[in-house]
């Protein structure tokens, strides 16, 4: 009964923040804690954005590319969010807390670019 | 003058022992986790987490708050995060669970370990992202990858307890 209850609350919230955020265009946004530094909607095929999001320990470097929004370099100890690797999809985030940078993509990607370069 | 030490009883003395034996393993599953690759964001098994339900069932509610604190203090000393953000993190998401455990355990009559386990799970993961946005990144959009990692945790804290409930079989068992 608890499992079903659990189980149902989250697939609620899920759905719920899934349909508030794949609203519009993909866009990635660079935050250093709650100050909006960048927003990037994802470059064409063969073009890439490099932003350097200055936070508590220096500059974590961010490559934004057809395919993806990845952490290149962190001044953090734990490396967690450049193993975190590469994330495409509204909704999904990458959180650097050491360096209080976070990653976040909004919008959605129905005809994601990746597509767009089989057909092409 | 002859002054001695009062000496505690054999049975305070066998629940010392099987506390800090409990404690150990604790800390031993917390640092091989630490090990392990990730499985994701601020994601993890919380095998360590089999231990405080075993310690609740075997030394009670008090050990079992004491063992949860205790085992992310020294785990974090031994793979060198003592008081940075992921300890912070990680405590506040252990002494969460542990609170959610030991009052599901105490004012929830006749719930399983998997229950109590489950509970545990998911106040983990929620205090560690409410931790995160309100002491580190103040930005709600964290909260985006929450449902998904709660979806994980039932996962875990059902298997974690199913573990730790046929741990206490086989433990009642050989008694």
């Amino acid at each position: 009964m608890l499992l079903l209850v659990s189980l149902a609350g989250i697939l609620y919230a899920w759905q719920w923040i899934h349909t508030e955020i794949s609203a519009g265009p993909p866009m990635v946004e660079i935050y250093h804690d709650d100050v909006l530094l960048a927003r990037y909607p994802f470059p064409e095929p063969g073009k890439s954005i490099h932003f350097d999001a200055e936070g508590e320990l220096g500059i974590s470097e961010i490559i934004i590319d057809p395919d993806g929004v990845h952490f290149s370099s962190s001044p953090c100890t734990t490396q967690y969010c450049v193993l975190n690797g590469r994330h495409s999809k509204g909704g999904e985030i990458i959180a650097c807390v050491p360096n209080r940078i976070l990653i976040a993509i909004k919008g959605s990607r129905i005809n994601g670019n990746r597509y767009d370069a089989i057909v092409e | 003058m002859n002054r001695s030490i009062p000496r505690p009883s054999l049975p305070a003395l066998e629940q010392k022992a099987a506390w800090l034996s409990l404690l150990l393993l604790a800390v031993s599953l917390h640092v091989f986790e630490a090990a392990l690759p990730s499985l994701g964001p601020w994601f993890k098994p919380g095998l360590a987490n089999i231990v405080t339900l075993l310690t609740l069932v075997i030394l009670g509610p008090g050990a079992a708050a004491m063992l949860a604190v205790w085992r992310v203090i020294v785990g974090s000393f031994l793979i060198g995060t003592l008081f940075t953000p992921t300890f912070i993190i990680s405590l506040a998401g252990g002494v969460a669970a542990a609170i959610a455990m030991l009052t599901a355990w105490r004012f929830l009559p006749g719930i399983t370990l998997i229950g109590v386990s489950l509970i545990g799970a998911l106040a983990h993961m929620t205090v560690q992202f409410v931790t995160v946005e309100s002491l580190f990144i103040h930005q709600q959009a964290l909260y985006y990858l929450l449902p998904p990692l709660l979806l994980l945790s039932v996962t875990t804290g059902w298997i974690n307890g199913g573990l730790a409930a046929y741990i206490v079989m086989r433990l009642k068992e050989s008694d």
